[in-house]
């Protein structure tokens, strides 16, 4: 007999090289929130691809510009909302840099150690759903052991896990409860030992290194043109931090570091925010150790902070306090103002714009991820398929702060 | 012009201005509560005390006081300037007046809010004032601090009736007079007074006597506090969910300027405040006029009626542009209502003459009423100069009836709802249309009745008693199928094919320009 394929060129016999689009998402389980990814594949590798981000809108900036500047704290709660007390603490701040106003001593180092706290919180879930992307659950039920203590400490103190509403301008809700510093060493401490386990368990493991290093690498120069700021941008090697940088609250009063790393990969961004943690844990020691057992945690000007509700039901002083800053709001003086801490992710800004009024002029977030998201397309492009769940979880985006 | 310095700005003053009346008309706020611009000054609330320096060369005059020193934990003297009432001091060329910048003024005014809101009961949740209460302003701009006494406060008397439509709480009462020099001077009914001194003063009502001159309602006007309400209003809303429309009232014939005050959700209207003309009402109105609001919800048509019985509104002018398509001109009347606007009545007076080709045009409107000298009329239509401008050969109500009863019309497209005199002659007209916002005459004898919309329901222009053209704003949507009556003639003259040159409320507007000026013979 003769061969049939006699007559054949071999290349005749591959399959046609057709792009073929792949669409993941925007309600894939692996695209953490609604974000969709729209990808060329020419067999395993990404020729192209869009990111889209719209898919979740629910208008929060102009949803701001209706109430008072007080009723802005549950929206800026639902934009990281695994580190919201990050964000309520931000915006306090943008508000009293308009005001003028500086909160006391003791209120500072309480928002320092909640807003570290609520930084471990996320970069625990960040890391653990790494971890858990590329077969690890184990390290993942770990580390979301860890926030679930840091979300029992926030629910002790605030009330409520995640969406606390806790900033106030001018100070907190409450002062902080009898039993905070214990718990708060108790937490700082359990989770140590928890990324110290973590880490014997993942840095030996060839797979989970192989997958991660020099996957989705960024170029300092890029992330700089990017706008991204935050762990992925130290991943870098750029040692860029507002708490070093434009230090504020007492952050140049603290000893800690700025971690970096060097090939701006996804396993330099595991990296940094592996240090991060452990410096977060050291910044909640040291603002414990510093905050003081008594003392006001509000300012006390009556025309920006609700008076105590005895007050309010038993002099008419207090009444009309209460009554003009709930019924009117608090007024922050005519102008604008740029006001930025960090985030979970980043730089968070808060551009307000007020007319004198109580009500929100304009109010514009500057949320880290929408940045970082905004560069996933060149980390993915050219890389493999399988790489984009690692490379995306690695970038930490949270829906709720992409949202436009 | 001769001019003083406050806080560094130039303040221009005419010759008889106080410092707070010359501050007030170059828009400088200096705080006070007794002192009102159509009032006597009574300078006893202390709000407005300012610091005036020396002529050049003088000494100041110095007042010594003891002053709590926190460090030696007594009392030491010190000297302080003496501080004038600003609505009492007499404005003069070159005085240098410190207010806000004056730390002994502003300590003044915190010490004056203070000892007001001593005896002060906890009554913001359940006060009508809440939300445009002077202590709630003040407490937040010149005060601050938290109460200090720790006594029971002095109890006074609450909801004292002080007549048909004003209830006083003397305990929410900072005793600022304003509604006894009201009653004393503008309304000329010298009623209420003060009695005891002290914190135990409260105002009374003569003996014998109640609140019920024809302007009470503007006692609760002046009140900067919470203290006089009126029953009209009095747990119906809150005023920070109302809104406010540039209005005119239309319960006489002068035309004050208001305020018409709703909630934007429900678009009910809820009260009129007076609105501040000079020229007009100064910065009054009369009880009748405050409670007209009443009438937009009352008694109103809101569906168009054929035959007395509810039908749609399209079926409903279907048959009355069928009634007039063949109208004989020469039977075929129109009535124009002082109760409506100038555009309405153009547009209807315009269907006359272009439309119906009928040179028969009758006018109607409320029955007078009562008047006085101060601001009410008798006329109690608010745009009879603005009928008279338009169709100054229009015949009065009285031959229309007469017209009616010897069977002379047949067809007639009336507008508003009151007759000034006895219309059952009407019934005989065969085919009368009307465009009623009310039940009345028209409405009850009319084969068919189209539903207009009310004066707070529509954008209108009046003609007062003084021959001002004054503009009234929209405020609430027109109730029902209600709509504004040039509207309904607008579709009438398209139902009946004979369009009207203009579509918009602007061009209906324009239109108008020319029609007035032709009433008043500028053309041929």
């Amino acid at each position: 007999m003769e061969p049939i394929d006699q007559e054949l060129d071999p290349a005749e016999i591959e399959l046609p090289a057709e792009p073929m689009l792949l669409n993941v998402g925007p309600a894939h389980p692996a695209m953490h929130g609604t974000v969709r990814i729209v990808m060329e594949l020419s067999g395993e590798s990404i020729e192209r691809c869009d990111v889209q981000v719209g898919y979740l809108h629910r208008g929060f900036e102009k949803m701001c510009e209706r109430g008072t500047w007080t009723q802005v704290f549950p929206y800026v709660d639902r934009c990281n909302y695994v580190s919201p007390m990050l964000n309520n603490v931000g915006f306090a701040l943008a508000c009293e840099k308009m005001l003028g106003i500086t909160v006391p001593e003791r209120c500072q180092w309480y928002r320092m150690a909640l807003g570290e706290l609520a930084r471990m919180s996320d970069h625990l879930t960040c890391d653990g759903a790494m971890a858990m992307e590329l077969g690890a659950f184990t390290p993942f039920l770990w580390m979301i052991k860890g926030r679930e203590m840091i979300w029992d400490l926030m629910e002790e103190e605030t009330g409520a896990r995640l969406t606390h509403s806790f900033g106030r301008v001018g100070g907190m809700a409450h002062p902080p409860t009898a039993g905070f510093k214990e718990n708060a060493k108790a937490v700082t401490t359990h989770i140590l030992g928890i990324i110290e386990e973590v880490e014997r368990l993942l840095l030996g493991n060839r797979i989970f290194l192989d997958r991660l290093e020099g996957v989705g690498v960024v170029s300092a120069e890029d992330a700089i043109s990017l706008g991204w700021t935050g762990p992925c941008l130290r991943a870098c090697g750029v040692a860029y931090d507002v708490r070093k940088s434009h230090p504020y609250l007492r952050y140049d009063e603290v000893e800690f570091e700025v971690p970096v790393g060097q090939a701006g990969d996804s396993f330099d961004r595991f990296m940094v925010r592996i240090a991060e943690l452990k410096q977060s844990a050291s910044i909640v020691r040291q603002c414990i150790e510093r905050m003081a057992d008594t003392g006001p945690v509000n300012v006390t000007d009556p025309r920006v902070i609700l008076p105590p509700k005895e007050e309010v039901y038993s002099t008419i002083e207090g009444t009309i306090q209460h009554f003009k800053i709930v019924m009117e709001g608090l007024k922050l003086p005519a102008g604008e103002v740029y006001a930025y801490s960090e985030g979970g992710n980043g730089e968070m800004g808060f551009y307000l714009v007020s007319d004198g009024s109580g009500t929100p002029y304009r109010l514009r977030i500057r949320p880290p991820c929408f940045y970082v998201t905004g560069g996933l397309e060149r980390v993915i492009t050219g890389a493999m398929m399988a790489d984009v769940v690692p490379s995306f979880g690695s970038l930490n985006m949270i829906g709720g702060e992409c949202d436009r | 012009m001769p001019s003083f310095k406050l806080d560094d700005i130039d303040i221009p003053f005419e010759p008889g201005d106080t410092v707070i009346r010359a501050a007030q008309r170059v828009g400088v706020d200096i705080p006070h509560y007794c002192w009102h611009p159509g009032l006597s000054v009574a300078a006893n609330c202390r709000m407005c005390l300012v610091e005036i320096e020396p002529p050049p060369g003088r000494p100041a005059m110095m007042l010594d006081v003891l002053a709590w020193d926190a460090e030696k934990h007594e009392y030491v003297p010190q000297k302080k300037p003496k501080l004038q009432p600003a609505c009492q001091f007499a404005a003069a060329d070159g005085l240098v007046v410190k207010s806000q910048s004056s730390q002994h003024a502003t300590r003044a005014r915190s010490a004056v809010q203070e000892l007001l809101l001593l005896n002060h009961p906890v009554d913001c949740p359940i006060c009508d004032q809440a939300g445009e209460c002077r202590l709630q302003d003040y407490w937040l701009e010149h005060q601050h601090t938290k109460k200090r006494m720790k006594d029971e406060p002095v109890h006074k008397p609450k909801g004292v009736v002080f007549g048909p439509t004003i209830v006083y709480d003397a305990e929410r009462c900072i005793v600022c007079t304003r509604c006894v020099r009201f009653c004393d001077e503008v309304a000329k009914d010298p009623v209420l007074s003060v009695r005891e001194r002290g914190n135990l003063n409260e105002i009374v009502v003569s003996p014998g006597r109640k609140l019920d001159h024809p302007y009470t309602l503007m006692t609760e006007y002046v009140c900067p506090v919470g203290a006089l309400t009126a029953v009209d209003f009095r747990f119906k809303a809150r005023v920070w969910f109302l809104r406010s429309a540039r209005t005119v009232c239309v319960g006489c014939a002068t035309g004050c300027n208001s305020f018409t005050d709703f909630d934007p959700r429900t678009q009910e209207v809820y009260r009129y405040r007076p609105r501040e003309n000079k020229a007009v009402n100064q910065y009054w109105m009369c009880d009748e006029g405050m409670l007209d609001h009443r009438r937009i919800g009352q008694g109103r048509v809101l569906h168009a009626l054929v035959g007395g019985k509810p039908s749609q509104r399209d079926a409903a002018l279907a048959r009355a542009a069928d009634l007039f398509v063949s109208a004989p001109p020469e039977t075929t009347a129109v009535v124009l209502s002082a109760e409506h606007s100038l555009e309405d009545n153009f547009a209807l007076l315009e269907l006359a003459r272009d439309g119906l080709k009928t040179q028969n045009v009758y006018f109607t409107g409320r029955a007078p009423g009562q008047g006085d000298n101060v601001l009410r009329d008798a006329d109690k239509n608010p745009n009879t100069n603005g009928v008279k401008k338009l169709a100054p050969n229009a015949k009065p109500f009285a031959e229309l009836v007469k017209a009616a009863d010897e069977g002379k019309l047949t067809h007639v497209l009336a507008l508003g709802s009151q007759a000034p005199a006895d219309a059952t002659a009407l019934g005989k007209i065969k085919h009368l249309v009307a465009l009623a916002t009310h039940e009345g005459p028209f409405q009850a004898h009319a084969a068919i009745v189209l539903p207009a919309a009310s004066w707070a329901e529509a954008e209108g222009t009046f003609v007062n008693r003084q021959g001002t053209t004054q503009e009234s704003e929209r405020a609430v949507t027109p109730r029902g199928d209600s709509r504004p009556a040039f509207r309904w003639v607008h579709e009438l003259r398209l139902a009946l094919d004979r369009p009207p040159a203009w579509k918009k409320l602007g061009e209906l507007r324009a239109a108008m320009q020319p029609a007035s000026a032709a009433a008043t013979g500028a053309r041929p």
